[in-house]
């Protein structure tokens, strides 16, 4: 009698112990997948930008393409310095080993808008007419980041993470 | 710090005179519609100026209280800076749509 008992309060201690397992795996399935985010947007930007130049030269001409290639370019740019001064931020705060000068984050989050400005101050000079296609290059990340909240709430659905 | 503000306030005080000074007595028709544009970015910028100072506040907050979470509070800095930008680009579309 006292042996089935035993036996049985294995079971349930073994039970236990897989749901803990399983249960701690799905957190760490969700938090791998959380945790690539940003590269899958970065993915969704190039894919898009492709795609939607080859619209674009179907569609309006090369002026158009040219000026969405430059506008996608320069927001793919943004995006990873963006990125950069982000992570030399939570660096700083966090202060882990490699630290950055206050002055190095500050001027490179300057540095981006201050090179946008140039490359839309060229892009006006040298062809007007690419100037809609910059605007809309420059919606990039925007086009990207809706990509990955679809994705992450078809998986969200569909896998339950 | 005060002294910056003393500054800004003055160059936009000049910015203000300046046009004052320069109106003739004809006025030519006022195009309202780049006016109206100038102030419109200009709040645009300001408002995302605003917002991304106040999500990069909170962010630093939450990462010096729990560094342990940083990688979600890093993901979700990234977007929201990211998106807060693209409401000034939004403004600025619309603006070269309107101003020929």
């Amino acid at each position: 009698m006292q042996l089935l008992k035993r036996a049985e309060w294995l079971a349930l201690v073994r039970a236990e112990n897989l749901q803990m397992k399983d249960e701690q795996s799905s957190a760490s399935r969700s938090e791998t997948f959380y945790s690539g985010a940003l590269d899958r947007i970065r993915v969704s930007m190039i894919v898009l930008a492709v795609l939607t130049m080859l619209a674009a030269w179907v569609t309006y001409g090369w002026h158009m393409t040219v000026g969405f290639a430059v506008g996608g370019t320069v927001s793919y740019l943004n995006f990873y310095w963006l990125k950069r001064v982000v992570n030399g931020m939570a660096d700083r705060i966090t202060k882990t080993q490699r630290r950055e000068s206050v002055w190095a984050v500050v001027l490179r989050f300057l540095l981006r808008y201050f090179l946008i400005g140039m490359i839309a101050y060229a892009i006006v000079l040298v062809s007007p007419a690419s100037l809609y296609g910059l605007l809309a290059g420059l919606f990039l990340p925007v086009a990207a980041i809706a990509c990955e909240a679809g994705y992450e709430v078809y998986i969200a659905v569909a896998r339950g993470l | 710090m005060r002294t910056f503000s003393y500054i800004f306030m003055g160059l936009s005080a000049i910015c203000f005179a300046m046009p004052a000074l320069a109106q003739g007595p004809a006025a030519a028709e006022t195009n309202w519609v780049a006016i109206t544009s100038g102030f419109a970015m200009a709040i645009a910028s300001a408002v995302c100026g605003l917002a991304q100072a106040r999500a990069t506040a909170a962010a630093a907050e939450g990462l010096a209280r729990n560094p342990a979470a940083r990688p979600g509070i890093q993901l979700a800095l990234i977007l929201g800076l990211a998106l807060i930008e693209s409401l000034a680009l939004y403004t600025l579309v619309i603006i070269f749509a309107k101003v020929k």
